[in-house]
């Protein structure tokens, strides 16, 4: 992997990490979503050849890093929130809302306009991606439920 | 069983867990599982973000209610998970409710939080490794991380202040653009926009706007709205703090 792929891994990592102790984690639980954060952001990158819209990109990392944070979850027994909030963070749209707010007071509507829709997509392809694989292990734990295959603890 | 005590538990739980950030609907399972797991064969917790209200019959045929008002408030994972355990394990050993209680009493009162050293070096990393994501140079990121902990220092002293969120966000990132363009001006940051960028990230309404997909899903609706209004609101905040800022500047300095 090369240094312009390496650098903002590094970087959605070292934020993530920071941003987990602005919320109060403590103990391991740093650590994943840091990997997390650093996760969705490969993703992002990695699909960039496929894509080559930041939207679709967005769209499949925000997948990938639910259905991680669902995984890590259960594998330590507590809710999803916390490492879901986190690690999204690499995704949020920070620089669509500077962009669409710049482009607002210098009066350029079709700009404006543009960059306004475009951060709603981002934000929207988050939102996509969350719910599915939300709703998607909400059928998975509501079927193991109803047919319980194992003594195992199927609780959210 | 004092029916009372067990209500008082039940509201204390929900009122703790969602006061921390959980969503709506593991607030309403952990009160139901709760009440269950004491012998109540029907409860109906209600849960809106801040508010709550418990509802049950007792076996004698009481009908015992308890509403709870939750001031507005953060996220908090520790305290999330340390109440989230203590709901399952009440469920799982039903202890006597005077043990209960006093567990409940004991997370508030060991709650873990960092220091606010600890706390504002990690707002300067945080968005100095953003200013850096976006593309910036080495020195844009260390504008950045000033930018970002002067956002946390402003951000503490208005949460002692009890500021509503949109004044905070839009405070924070007026004050963010406006120290960009004053260190861009000095000749420290070469990128004024990375800089605001960076330091947006800790004002973006991320976090709610997650939790509030994650409500709509689970079919809270009222919840999930709200939740979707606030971010939106606090995106606007977060534009229009730095929107002011810009148009201040170009009055005055002609940048």
């Amino acid at each position: 992997m090369s240094m312009d792929i390496l650098l903002p891994i590094f970087c959605a990592f070292l934020s993530c990490f920071c941003f987990s102790v602005i919320y109060n984690i403590h103990g391991g639980g740093i650590l994943i979503c840091a990997f997390g954060g650093a996760l969705a952001w490969w993703v992002y990158l990695l699909t960039a050849p496929f894509f080559q819209d930041d939207i679709a990109q967005t769209f499949v990392a925000a997948l990938v890093i639910s259905a991680y944070a669902e995984v890590m979850a259960r594998i330590r027994k507590c809710p999803v929130t916390g490492y879901l909030l986190v690690a999204i963070f690499p995704l949020v749209p920070g620089g669509g809302i500077y962009y669409t707010m710049e482009h607002a007071i210098n009066g350029e509507t079709d700009a404006f306009l543009a960059s306004f829709l475009h951060t709603l997509g981002l934000a929207g392809a988050i939102a996509v991606g969350v719910l599915l694989v939300s709703s998607a292990v909400r059928m998975w734990t509501t079927f193991r439920r109803q047919n319980p295959v194992s003594r195992k603890e199927t609780r959210p | 069983m004092d029916h009372n005590e067990l209500l008082a538990v039940a509201s204390e739980l929900g009122y703790g867990l969602l006061e921390s950030g959980a969503e709506i609907y593991r607030v309403e399972e952990a009160i139901q599982r709760l009440l269950h797991a004491y012998g109540i064969a029907q409860a109906d917790p209600f849960v809106i973000p801040n508010c709550i209200i418990v509802s049950f019959a007792t076996p004698g045929g009481e009908v015992l209610t308890q509403v709870r008002r939750i001031p507005s408030h953060g996220t908090d994972v520790d305290l999330l998970e340390r109440y989230y355990d203590l709901g399952r394990r009440l469920c799982r050993e039903t202890p006597p409710l005077e043990e209960a209680h006093t567990a409940l009493r004991e997370i508030r009162r060991t709650r873990k939080s960092y220091s606010l050293p600890v706390l504002l070096a990690a707002y300067f990393t945080s968005t100095a490794a953003f200013a850096l994501f976006f593309g910036g140079s080495l020195r844009d990121a260390f504008c950045g991380g000033l930018c970002g902990l002067s956002v946390g220092m402003a951000l503490y002293a208005m949460t002692i202040l009890h500021a509503n969120l949109f004044f905070k966000s839009m405070l924070g990132s007026a004050l963010a653009a406006f120290l960009a363009l004053a260190l861009t001006a000095l000749g420290l940051g070469e990128h004024p926009q990375i800089i605001t960028i960076g330091a947006f990230m800790a004002l973006v309404p991320g976090i709610i706007f997650t939790n509030a997909i994650r409500d709509v899903m689970a079919g809270d609706m009222v919840a999930g709205l709200s939740k979707i209004a606030e971010a939106l609101l606090t995106g606007v905040a977060v534009a229009l703090g730095a929107g002011c800022a810009l148009t201040l500047a170009r009055l005055f300095w002609g940048v």
